[in-house]
This record gives structure tokens, C-alpha cells and sequence, in this order.
């Protein structure tokens, strides 16, 4: 399955800074001494336009990652850190799966996020503040001049050869992705080739980004129920999930759980994910039963206003629900509904389910760490 | 799609910004050539002002070449005050010594290491004076017939002062043809002394030789007689006799300075980074590439082996064969060099010496030391145009020094009969040191030695064209005989470099990519298992 993962403009980014990087690499060698290849002056006259163009490139970059909050990519994590590398030292010759998937929202493993932070916010400031101060602090005709090149050129060369190994490593890790060249093909044509448990994942993560939003605007203005749909088409356009495949299918084979309920208030589809979700063996168990079968008592009754509510044709995004597991365990959800309507006439309320009853948990034991935490603290400080 | 063209358009201006400053270099040089205060060969009008075969005055019968200064002094009143202060005349000039406050110094007291120096042996080196008579200290510097107007002025070329004369010209020169044809000195006036300082042709400088009173556009590209065809005079502006550039060797402050900028500007160059460059490098670094190009001058000059005589007691000349003198009994032992490389040193115009009263403090002794370093710029400035690189000609040698009173020693080297303890008549060197040093009225203890001395002369003639000039990788480069090698108080790109980041870089760069090799491999060996099972 092919998603779309990488921005013109961000393409347009990386395939410059790959061209003036090169250059820069190989005329500031030739600067340094380490070859002969275009002459002297030519390679100064190429280093220092070409980092003239790296540097308006990178304010551009930097404008960019702001105004669409894609800087949040490179914030550092250590979450699957360990299994990152990992996989790169065993794992990935085992044949082993990746241990991070590739999201729209999150499309850098923790290994890269480290690495592409670290040059953005290290080495190519440090680059361009000594290769300026090469340029403008050297001579004794500005205010300010250097006592000496030598701090400088020795960054600045530091620099190059941290980049150069960097690129190494890069241009190899490349081709780890699904296939050998689906990293470097996705960055051609921002298309990216992924496995199906990779495109679940991020379907996954794209739904329940997607009907937050929905969530949200729905909380402020309740009367659009053609929302979801947009909220829908929304999530479609930005999966990039090509236009071909139709959603439903998709969500199918994803991990949302989906069912529709007639009028009677019995299930008449369910996914295979919802089945699994509420553990049973099959969607065959389900179909043709009541929807009070999955409820405690209490939240039979609410759900029966807002399942009154929707026959009416309203949209609800009940946030936040429990459900109870046909064999009796009780786990955590999402879920959209929404009315599905034959001619002009209701016939039953359909919806996805995301779980999250994981997170929940963690959520809880995290808030019991913080609250373990904070006794041991207390009471140290008691001391 | 727009938006990105429109990008790689803004991304890729500097581009464009710098190829079309780039573009306007490749203009020929010569046309283009910026120029200030200067009229081309080519535009120069030469029209003769007075003609002085005209004035009765010179037809006279003069009896002493005095009578022809008083003739010209007859109608160029009061000139004679302005020769009387200039160190042509005076030999000796009062400046701020680094550190030592005022010193009068000069040709008259100075110590170099080619023919040591002046004292006790006037009445030979005084032909290189602009007066008559000056055989000893009883020379009246007051008395203005004894200013030798002719040496200078005389353009029919048949003047000439005598050896041994204090200054006198030979017998039998006709004044009156002299005295008519006087006008604004030629190149071959200033060469007859400048050329010839050291006792012979290009000894001294380097860059001033006979060959350029007619030489190619190659030995100097201001003075060849198939270009521009400039005399001394050009560059030298003279107003009311105060002749500009001093010698730097034996200049101590940085003024009255010839320079090249007073016709070619601070930015001469259509390249900024070179017009840069200008402000740490002299303009003579890369645009003088060798001296010495049409004749050798000396490199090495060593007292300690003169006195060697032939089996009748008579001085020897040896030559090599570039028919230079390598050995003379008077003199020692010499190396002389053609296509000279110059050496390099950092100088702000200042300049110490090696007076004949100092101790030795180092050897080889500095006879004169050039002041800078890198670190002398910005505030750290001492002079207002701060250190730059110039090219040198290093002259080394030995020559006699006093071991107990660990001081140089003058001596009489020169004197018309044996017996006067003449080092160049009697070979005696423990006399001619003493009646040297009792000539001066300091000490000397008896007891001589020889010591290593250097005496640096930055160079600014024999510039060459500008396609021979040096090139980047002349200076920018880590091969050992880079011109810069030894000048090595700052960093410089492509010369110098840190080896242990280069080190490490290297075997980053090395096992980075063993690291992807061997990573690579496994992953399709494994796979390659993976398929079979
Ligand atoms: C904004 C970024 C950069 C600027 C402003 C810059 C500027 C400069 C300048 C001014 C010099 C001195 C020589 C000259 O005048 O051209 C220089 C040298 C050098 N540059 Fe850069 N540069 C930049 C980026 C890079 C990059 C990305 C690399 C390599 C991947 C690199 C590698 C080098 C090397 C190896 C030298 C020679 C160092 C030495 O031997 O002193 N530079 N750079």
C-alpha cells in the first residue's frame, strides 16, 4: 500500500540541501587541501555562493517547519529508542519488523529524530556561523575580527566530516524501508511503498486524529452532521490513501472497529476488528443480537438517548466509552456514530470504534508512577 | 509547481549574484586597470621647459666641478637648503627606534653585512654621496658648493664620480656639456648608486639592476622599455628635493612611503577576496613571484674566509660560471642566486637594527629586524596600516664581531696605501677592526670572531605582469614548499589543518562506510537464508 508521506515542498528541501551539501562537501575539501579539482578559486567562489543558497534554503525550512508545526517531527523521544537500534544491530537480519511504523504525524523513528535534531539544531548552525565568521570576521576591515581561523576552520571542518559520515550512514539506511528504494522513491514523489501492519497503524493513527477533530468541532457547532463525512474525506485525503481504494474497505482491514445497528437496536455488520475488540471469535457471533449485550446497565441507558439521537439523524462522537468483552473483562473506546440512511429515511446508526483501553492503562499507571513518585519525594523532602 | 521554480530561482541567486561579478574578471587586464594620479605612456605630453645649453652661465670655463653647482645655485636659489636636508646629503636621519626612543641612524653609522659600513672608510664609499670632498669627519655639511647637483641631474651620461675620491668625479669630464643637458633625473642617475650599493651590480637589493635601465615588461613591469617605460621618478614623487620611499631596511618609521596604491588604490582588483586579501598582504607578495631576474644578486656573504692570497702575497678573484665573483681575498666567500624566491615575513613598516653599540643578543644576528606579526591588526594595530605579509630578500653572512665585548665591529677596510691598516691593503684584521672601532671612538677588546648575521630587504621592484603573479594554491596549499610554509603564527586554509580532527575524520569516514558494507552484506546473506529455509 502506498501512502503519501513527504511534501513538495519538503522534497524540493531535502533533494537542495543534498545538492549544496555535495557541493559544499567537495569544494570545502578542495579548500582544505585534501584535492585538487577545480582550482582554488572556483571551489571558494562555489563553497561560499553555495552556502549562501544553504543558508536562504535553510530560512526557508525553518519557516516552513514552523507554519505547519512539522517541527514537532524532530522532537526528541525515547520511546522504542532502544528497540530502534535493536532492530538495526539484530533484528533487521532476522527479518524482524520494523518496530516503528511510518505516520503522516510521525514519520521518524526515535533513531532519526535524535540524528535530524542534532544537525538541524547543531551541526549546520555550527557550520553556517563559522563559515560566516570565515567570511566576515577574518579581515581587519569589520569591527569585529577573530584573533584567529583556527577555532573556527576546526569546527567548521569537524563539521563537514561529521556530515559527511552522516550521509553515509543515511544514503545506507535508506534502504531499510519496505523495499530497498521505497524511502528514496517516496522522496522523489512523496508516495511511499509500506507494509500492511505499517499502513494499519497509521490508518489507525490518522482515524483517531482524524475524529478528534471532528470531535471537537462537533462540541461547538452540533447541527452539522455532514461533518463526519468531511471529517472522513478529510482522513482520506490525508492518508493519502489512494483515491482507487475505497475507504470502508479500508477501514475494513484496519484496526477501527466498525458496526451498523438498525433500527431494532441489533447489530446487523460488524468488522472483524470489532468482533476482536469485544473478543469474539467472529463477527458470526455477533451479527443478528442485541446492542444492549455489550453494555453495563447504566450505560445502556445513556447509550440509548444518544442511539434515539442519531436515528434522528444527528452525528455524536461519544467520546470516551467502556464496553464490556464477551468474556467479561472490560476494555476502553472511542466512538463516532453516525445515522445511515436508505432514501430519506433512517434505517439504522453505523460508527468506528478505536481502542483505547491501552493507552488507558497507561495513562493510569502513569498517574499512579507520578503519584508513587511524589510520596517518595514528599517524604524525602520530609527528611 | 510555480511556487518551487520561483524557489530554486530565490535559493539559486546568490548564484547569479556572484557569476556576474565573476564574469567582469576575465577582461583584459591592461584595458582595464584602474588608475589614479598617473598618466599613461601613451597620453603623456613631453614638452622640454628650458633648455640650458642657452645660458651663458654654463658655458663658462669651470675649474672644479664646484663652480658648477655655484652656477646652478645661481639661478636655483635657496635649493641648496632643501639637498642640505635630505638624507642623499645629510647620510643620517633622527627616528623613533621601537623601544629605544630617537636614534640617529644612517648610511653614515649603520652596520649592514655586505661592506659593513661607512665610517673610516669615507673617501671610497662617498661616491655614492651626493657631495665633494667628504673624505672625513671634517666635511662641512654647510657648505652648499660642495653639493654635487650633476650626479643626479646630468642626463648626457658621460659624468661619473671616481673611486676613491670622496666623491669627486674622474678628471677630464666636460662640465660645460654636462652642465647644458641637466634636466629631471632618468633611471640611470638613481641606478648608478642604487643599483650598485654593495659594491657591485643587484648586490644589495635584488630588485634594482642595472639591466633595468632597458629590460622587458617581464623584469619589471613598471620600468620595461616595451611598456610603460616608467623612471624612478614615477613612483618616487619629488617635491622641493624630498625624494618619497626610504629604504626599508634601514628605515625605523613608517613614512614618506612609496606606495603601490597611490596610483592603484586600496581596491585595485575586480575580485573582492583578493582586495581583501590586500589588507593582510602587501601587494609586492603576489605580484613580485622571484627577483633577481635578469641578474644574480648576493645571498650569502662570509668575511671569514677573505685573506686567502696567491703565492706571490697577491689578492684573488675566483668566479663562477655565471662569471659572479664567488671568493675575493678583500672580501670572502660568496653565493649568489638568480629567480630568486623570496621569503616572506609579516611587517607594519617598522623596523629595528642592530646598532654597532648593542650587545649580541641572537644568533644569527638581526641586523635589522622587520616588525609584525599575524596578531598585529585591528586594535592590536601598532602602525595604522597593521602587519601584512611581504616578501623578503634575506641576506646572510658572517663578518667580524668583537668576542669579549660581544658587540659588532666596524672596520677600515678601505685606504689608498698599505700600511694604513686597511684590511683590503694589509689583511690584517686585528688592525683594521681597531683602527675601525678607534675611528668610531668605542672599544675593542682585541680578540675578533665571526658571526652569522641577516639582514632583511622587503622588496617592492621587479614587479612582474599580472598573468605571472602568485595564485591561490601558491600560498593555500600544505605541500612543504608552499610560499607561506614558514610563516606559521596563524591558520590558514588548505595550509594548515588539525590532524587530529582530519585523523578522526578519516577513520569516521573509513569505518562508516566498512560499517555499511559489512551491515549491507549480512542483509542479504540473511535474506539470502531466509529464502531457503
Ligand atoms: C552555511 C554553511 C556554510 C558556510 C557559510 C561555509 C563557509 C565556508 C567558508 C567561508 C570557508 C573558508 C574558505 C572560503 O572562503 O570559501 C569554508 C571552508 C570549508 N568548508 Fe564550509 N561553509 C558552509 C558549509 C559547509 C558544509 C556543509 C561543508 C561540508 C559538508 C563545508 C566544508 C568546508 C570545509 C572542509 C572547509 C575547509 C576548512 C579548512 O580547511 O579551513 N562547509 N566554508
Amino acid at each position: 500500500m502506498k501512502i503519501y508521506i513527504y511534501q513538495l515542498f519538503e522534497r524540493f528541501w531535502h533533494w537542495m540541501q543534498v545538492l549544496l551539501i555535495f557541493t559544499l562537501a567537495i569544494t570545502g575539501l578542495e579548500i582544505h587541501g585534501t584535492f585538487e579539482l577545480f582550482g582554488y578559486r572556483t571551489a571558494v567562489w562555489t563553497h561560499d555562493t553555495a552556502s549562501w543558497s544553504l543558508i536562504v534554503l535553510v530560512v526557508f525550512a525553518i519557516f516552513w517547519h514552523f507554519t505547519t508545526g512539522e517541527w514537532r517531527q524532530y522532537k526528541p523521544s525515547m520511546k522504542l529508542l532502544k528497540e530502534q537500534i535493536e532492530y538495526y544491530i539484530t533484528g533487521i537480519f532476522k527479518g524482524a519488523e520494523h518496530p516503528t511504523n511510518k505516520l503522516v504525524y510521525n514519520k521518524f523513528n526515535p533513531l532519526q529524530r535524535f540524528t535530524y535534531l542534532g544537525l538541524k539544531i547543531l551541526v549546520i548552525p555550527v557550520m553556517g556561523i563559522t563559515g560566516l565568521s570565515y567570511m566576515y570576521l577574518n579581515y581587519p576591515n569589520q569591527g569585529f575580527q577573530l584573533a584567529g581561523l583556527d577555532i573556527v576552520a576546526y569546527l567548521h571542518t569537524a563539521g563537514a566530516y561529521i556530515l559527511i559520515v552522516f550521509v553515509i550512514a543515511h544514503v545506507y539506511l535508506t534502504t531499510t524501508g519496505h523495499k530497498p528504494l521505497s524511502a528514496i522513491i517516496a522522496m522523489i514523489t512523496g508516495w511511499e511503498e509500506v507494509d500492511e501492519k505499517g499502513a494499519r497503524a497509521m490508518l489507525a493513527d490518522e482515524l483517531e486524529v482524524a475524529l478528534k477533530i471532528t470531535k471537537a468541532r462537533l462540541k461547538t457547532d452540533s447541527n452539522k452532521s455532514e461533518l463526519l463525512d468531511t471529517a472522513l474525506a478529510e482522513t482520506e485525503e490525508k492518508l493519502g490513501v489512494k483515491k482507487d481504494e475505497k475507504f470502508r474497505n479500508v477501514v475494513a482491514n484496519s484496526g477501527a472497529g466498525y458496526f451498523r445497528i438498525n433500527c431494532e437496536g441489533i447489530y446487523e455488520e460488524v468488522n472483524k476488528a470489532w468482533a476482536s475488540l469485544y473478543k469474539f471469535n467472529s463477527p458470526e457471533d455477533v451479527i443478528g443480537k442485541h446492542y444492549s449485550l455489550s453494555r453495563s446497565p447504566e450505560e445502556f441507558e445513556e447509550l440509548e438517548i444518544t442511539f434515539n439521537k442519531v436515528r434522528k439523524g444527528e452525528t455524536i462522537p461519544h467520546g470516551e466509552v467502556t464496553r464490556i468483552c464477551q468474556d467479561g473483562t472490560v476494555g476502553h473506546h472511542t466512538v463516532t456514530m453516525t445515522p445511515v440512511v436508505q432514501g430519506k429515511k433512517v434505517v439504522g446508526v453505523e460508527g468506528f470504534i478505536l481502542d483505547t483501553t491501552a493507552r488507558l492503562l497507561a495513562e493510569k499507571e502513569l498517574l499512579e508512577n507520578k503519584i508513587r513518585l511524589e510520596q517518595i519525594l514528599a517524604e524525602r523532602d520530609g527528611k | 509547481m510555480k511556487q518551487i521554480i520561483y524557489l530554486v530561482l530565490i535559493i539559486l541567486f546568490p548564484f547569479s549574484l556572484f557569476a556576474a561579478a565573476q564574469s567582469e574578471e576575465g577582461v583584459d587586464v591592461q584595458s582595464t586597470i584602474k588608475l589614479v594620479n598617473y598618466v599613461k605612456k601613451a597620453d603623456r605630453v613631453n614638452r622640454k621647459v628650458v633648455d640650458h645649453s642657452k645660458f651663458s652661465v654654463l658655458k663658462q670655463d669651470f675649474k672644479r666641478p664646484q663652480d658648477v653647482t655655484l652656477a646652478c645655485l645661481g639661478c636655483h636659489t635657496e635649493r641648496h637648503t632643501e639637498i642640505m636636508a635630505n638624507n642623499h646629503w645629510t647620510w643620517t636621519r633622527t627616528e623613533k627606534l621601537n623601544g629605544r626612543g630617537e636614534v640617529t641612524l644612517g648610511k653614515k653609522n649603520i652596520l649592514n653585512n655586505f661592506c659593513i659600513g661607512t665610517s673610516s672608510n669615507r673617501e671610497t664609499c662617498t661616491r655614492c654621496h651626493i657631495g665633494y670632498g667628504w673624505k672625513d669627519e671634517t666635511f662641512d655639511f654647510n657648505e652648499k658648493e660642495n653639493i654635487d647637483c650633476l650626479v643626479c641631474h646630468d642626463l648626457s651620461g658621460i659624468y661619473k664620480k671616481e673611486s676613491g675620491k670622496a666623491g669627486y668625479p674622474y678628471e677630464g669630464i666636460n662640465l660645460n656639456v654636462v652642465a647644458q643637458s641637466v634636466g629631471s633625473p632618468k633611471r640611470e642617475n638613481c641606478g648608478i648608486c642604487h643599483y650598485w650599493g654593495g659594491g657591485g651590480n643587484n648586490v644589495k637589493h635584488g630588485d634594482l639592476d642595472k639591466a633595468m635601465n632597458d629590460c622587458s615588461r617581464e623584469v619589471d613591469v613598471h620600468m620595461g622599455t616595451d611598456g610603460e617605460d616608467m623612471s624612478c621618478i614615477e613612483c618616487h614623487i619629488t617635491e622641493n628635493h624630498n625624494i618619497t620611499g626610504k629604504l626599508y631596511a634601514l628605515s625605523s618609521e613608517n613614512k614618506n612611503r612609496v606606495t603601490c596604491s597611490q596610483c592603484h588604490t586600496d581596491n585595485p582588483h575586480q575580485d573582492d577576496l583578493i582586495n581583501k586579501h590586500g589588507l593582510r598582504i602587501a601587494c609586492q607578495t603576489c605580484h613580485i613571484p622571484v627577483y633577481a631576474k635578469a641578474n644574480s644578486t648576493k645571498m650569502w656573504w662570509d668575511w671569514s674566509s677573505a685573506g686567502r692570497l696567491d703565492e706571490e702575497g697577491n689578492p684573488l678573484h675566483e668566479t663562477d660560471a655565471d662569471g659572479n665573483h664567488n671568493y675575493m681575498s678583500i672580501k670572502g666567500t660568496f653565493v649568489w642566486d638568480q629567480n630568486v624566491k623570496p621569503e616572506y615575513y609579516w611587517f607594519n613598516g617598522l623596523a629595528d637594527h642592530q646598532l654597532i653599540t648593542d650587545t649580541i643578543s641572537e644568533i644569527p644576528v638581526q641586523m635589522n629586524t622587520l616588525d609584525g606579526a599575524y596578531s598585529d591588526k585591528g586594535a592590536n594595530c601598532k602602525t595604522k596600516g597593521c602587519s601584512k605579509i611581504w616578501p623578503v630578500k634575506v641576506h646572510r653572512g658572517k663578518q667580524p664581531y668583537d668576542v669579549i665585548n660581544n658587540t659588532l665591529v666596524q672596520v677600515k677596510t678601505y685606504a689608498k696605501n698599505k700600511g694604513e691598516h686597511a684590511y683590503w691593503k694589509d689583511f690584517n684584521w686585528d688592525e683594521s677592526i681597531a683602527a675601525g672601532m678607534e675611528y668610531v671612538g668605542l672599544p675593542y677588546s682585541g680578540e675578533y670572531g665571526f658571526v652569522e648575521t641577516e639582514m632583511y630587504w622587503p622588496l617592492n621592484h621587479q614587479v612582474s605582469p599580472a598573468s605571472q603573479s602568485l595564485t591561490c594554491i601558491d600560498c593555500h596549499t600544505n605541500s612543504t614548499d608552499g610560499r607561506l610554509a614558514s610563516l606559521t603564527d596563524f591558520y590558514m586554509p588548505g595550509r594548515d589543518s588539525n590532524a587530529w580532527i582530519d585523523n578522526i575524520g578519516l577513520i569516521l569516514i573509513i569505518l562508516s562506510f566498512i560499517g555499511v558494507c559489512i551491515h549491507g552484506g549480512l542483509r542479504i546473506i540473511m535474506r539470502k537464508n531466509c529464502l531457503h529455509d
